[in-house]
């Protein structure tokens, strides 16, 4: 919790992270605000403040009563919403180092293809 | 819908010619934890005496609960303020403190403060006097936690407090702030560590409140750019600078103002490096003097 | 953020409750060798000092009237009072720093400490006044010493020694609260006007006195209200410095 983002933006990213990568699966209930708060040691407030980030995108819904529980769909809408953003976030400043170090589009591609196979 | 539980316009507090609190507005909501931010003397605790009817303004309105504070009980009842330098009665132990506390706030949980004078190790029956500084703050923070009053104030709340212990503080804090929500105010010069917990912050300096804002906006809501002098001045050229260093070659500025997506492209084309600035950082920035010793500077140059 | 403060918060409490007059008495009780462990360990021990003397004298033979002539002019009955002045500058000094911190108005404070006083002068007369009596009864605890029967004590009865040392404790408590007022209040430079006018007044009247030959008439007059009058003055004294405390208290500021 230490970027130079909101902290609510960074608890809405990590529910998100945790829902692509299965962890979080949908149906499945996620933590209470408060215990988001205790647990990264944040203003409740600004725990809400993320939840209800992933409510207004639809990604988590409030069962009265009960607690909130992942969208049935949502892993699919992140997971596009995230490729939308890949090439601005990801490959700008990759090719941009890439430039300053004088390394080619055809070589980047050859040693992101090595990393591959390696990892 | 929240309320307004304290509102002050044109809060001023004197000492002679010293003016400690100038001419200050601000309103705390209910049910906020508030950071009251700045450096040792800048009026934080003046501000919180005034707030609690120990102090009488020299100008200014002052509403706590709808009226002003000084001699109103039912406004008194309602506050919890253990000063960093609360002077005890004579002879008093720990175990005097937390036996009369129950008479004066109405919401004391003893049960509470039982179980955190087990957690911060405090010796009960070992004088108020005698008490190391951790010891003493450990006193306030669990007055200020177990009385539960509607408005509380921490001044100084951890000084001499070790890791483990502000970490009590901040897990008890936050779990019975969770149950039981009231209005917070943390006075500190400490900020790193306590930066997650406000909602909301309030800077001051030399009586004058800087920044008064949601914590969520301070974050990231400054940048220091650093790289080659040339590529920084022209990077900063445009933005409110708010400090800068150099060496040789190299500088770095501080601006005021979040950075877009197309701002982080241009500064990595430029070979600029850009490092979000903590609260704790842009507070120096704000009240430090190569603020003022830089804006010289500047003026000289230009 | 909101500008406009709501009206509308119920204020359906009374200004002040009677518990939080009472509690300001159990906060200077809590702690109860303030105002009523040391000032008896005090008296105890001069107490004790004197039935040794006692002993030694009545052991060696010595005259036993003489004795207790001599020690009725002992002012070991005073001992604990220099103390409880010390108390009543730190009832002001210390414990009302406390109080307002817990939440008390000056009001409240001031009266819950007028009380506190009122009930530890009161208790300490009653047994001041039984003790003289036990002593007489006693004949000096078997051994002939006079140390509650001293001064002005047990010459015309219990009612008499109860009203006069109700009437010096409350006093001798107020003068260290009310001073200290000054102090909270005004600081360093309020209690040098004060200690300045108090000896430039006090200059006066000795200076009047003199000029105009007042002070045999002074001196008659003393004579003439007697015992019980003159305590009635140093009550009149201690309300005095009550009322005074008050209202420099109602401005005074915690350190």
């Amino acid at each position: 919790m230490d970027d130079s983002r909101p902290i609510f933006i960074q608890i809405a990213e990590q529910v998100e992270n945790d829902i692509i990568d299965g962890s979080l699966p949908e149906g499945g209930q996620i933590p209470s605000t408060n215990e988001f708060a205790a647990f990264l040691r944040v203003n409740p407030a600004t725990a809400l403040k993320g939840v209800t980030r992933l409510v207004d995108d639809g990604i988590v819904e409030k069962r009265r009563g009960i607690g909130m529980f992942v969208t049935i769909g949502a892993r699919e809408r992140l997971v596009e919403r995230r490729r939308a953003g890949f090439a601005t976030e990801y490959l700008r400043p990759l090719i941009i180092e890439a430039e300053k170090l004088g390394i080619g589009i055809d070589e980047l591609a050859g040693m992101l293809r090595a990393e591959r196979i390696e990892s | 819908m929240t309320r307004t539980v304290v509102h002050a316009t044109g809060l001023t507090k004197r000492y002679g010619s010293f003016t400690a609190v100038d001419a200050v507005n601000f309103s705390l909501e209910e049910n906020r934890i508030y950071g009251l931010l700045g450096r040792n003397g800048a009026g934080k605790t003046t501000i919180m005496q005034m707030l609690t009817g120990q102090l009488f303004p020299d100008a200014g309105e002052l509403d706590v609960f709808g009226r002003e504070p000084a001699e109103h009980a039912d406004v008194l009842r309602r506050m919890c303020f253990i000063a960093e330098s609360q002077r005890y009665p004579e002879d008093f132990t720990p175990a005097h403190v937390f036996k009369a506390a129950p008479w004066f706030f109405e919401n004391w949980d003893a049960a509470f403060a039982e179980q955190l004078v087990a957690d911060f190790r405090l010796p009960l029956k070992r004088r108020i006097k005698k008490l190391s500084r951790g010891q003493l703050s450990a006193v306030g923070v669990i007055v200020g936690l177990a009385s539960r009053a509607p408005l509380t104030f921490f001044d100084e709340p951890y000084l001499g407090l070790d890791a483990v212990a502000r970490h009590i503080f901040y897990d008890r804090l936050l779990e019975d702030y969770a149950e039981h929500p009231r209005t917070i105010v943390l006075s500190t010069h400490l900020i790193d560590e306590v930066a997650n917990l406000l909602e909301h912050v309030i800077l001051i300096d030399q009586g004058r409140i800087l920044f008064d804002r949601d914590a969520d906006e301070l974050r990231g809501s400054a940048t220091t750019v650093a790289g080659p002098r040339a590529a920084v001045e022209s990077f900063v050229a445009d933005r409110p600078v708010i400090g800068r260093e150099g060496l040789g070659g190299l500088a770095s500025a501080t601006i005021d103002g979040r950075l877009d997506q197309a701002d982080r492209i241009r500064a990595a084309e430029a070979g600029l490096e850009l490092a979000p600035v903590s609260l704790q950082q842009l507070i120096i920035h704000l009240t430090g003097t190569d603020l003022r010793a830089d804006s010289t500077e500047q003026e000289v140059a230009a | 953020m909101t500008a406009v403060i709501e009206q509308s918060i119920p204020r359906t409490e009374a200004r002040s409750r009677a518990h939080e007059i009472w509690r300001i008495v159990r906060l200077h009780a809590v702690n109860p060798s303030i105002f009523f462990g040391v000032p008896w360990l005090i008296l105890g021990s001069a107490w004790a000092i004197m039935m040794i003397i006692g002993l030694i004298i009545t052991g060696a033979g010595g005259p036993v009237d003489d004795m207790a002539k001599g020690m009725r002019y002992s002012w070991a009955v005073l001992s604990p009072q220099w103390y409880l002045v010390v108390v009543g500058v730190q009832a002001i000094g210390l414990t009302f720093s406390f109080a307002l911190g817990f939440g008390t108005t000056r009001r409240d404070f001031w009266i819950g400490t007028s009380m506190m006083f009122g009930l530890v002068s009161l208790l300490n007369a009653v047994a001041i006044a039984t003790l003289v009596q036990i002593e007489k009864a006693t004949n000096g605890w078997g051994v002939g010493i006079a140390m509650f029967d001293s001064l002005w004590y047990g010459q015309q009865g219990w009612l008499v020694d109860f009203y006069t040392t109700l009437a010096l404790q409350l006093l001798v408590l107020f003068v260290g609260a009310s001073v200290t007022t000054v102090y909270m209040r005004w600081r360093m430079r309020g209690m040098m006007i004060v200690m300045f006018s108090a000896i430039a007044l006090l200059l006066v009247f000795v200076a009047y006195q003199t000029f105009s030959g007042g002070w045999m008439a002074l001196f008659e007059w003393f004579g003439s209200i007697g015992v019980v009058g003159g305590f009635t003055i140093v009550l009149g004294f201690a309300v005095a410095f009550a009322v005074g405390g008050y209202l420099v208290i109602r401005r005074a500021t915690p350190r």
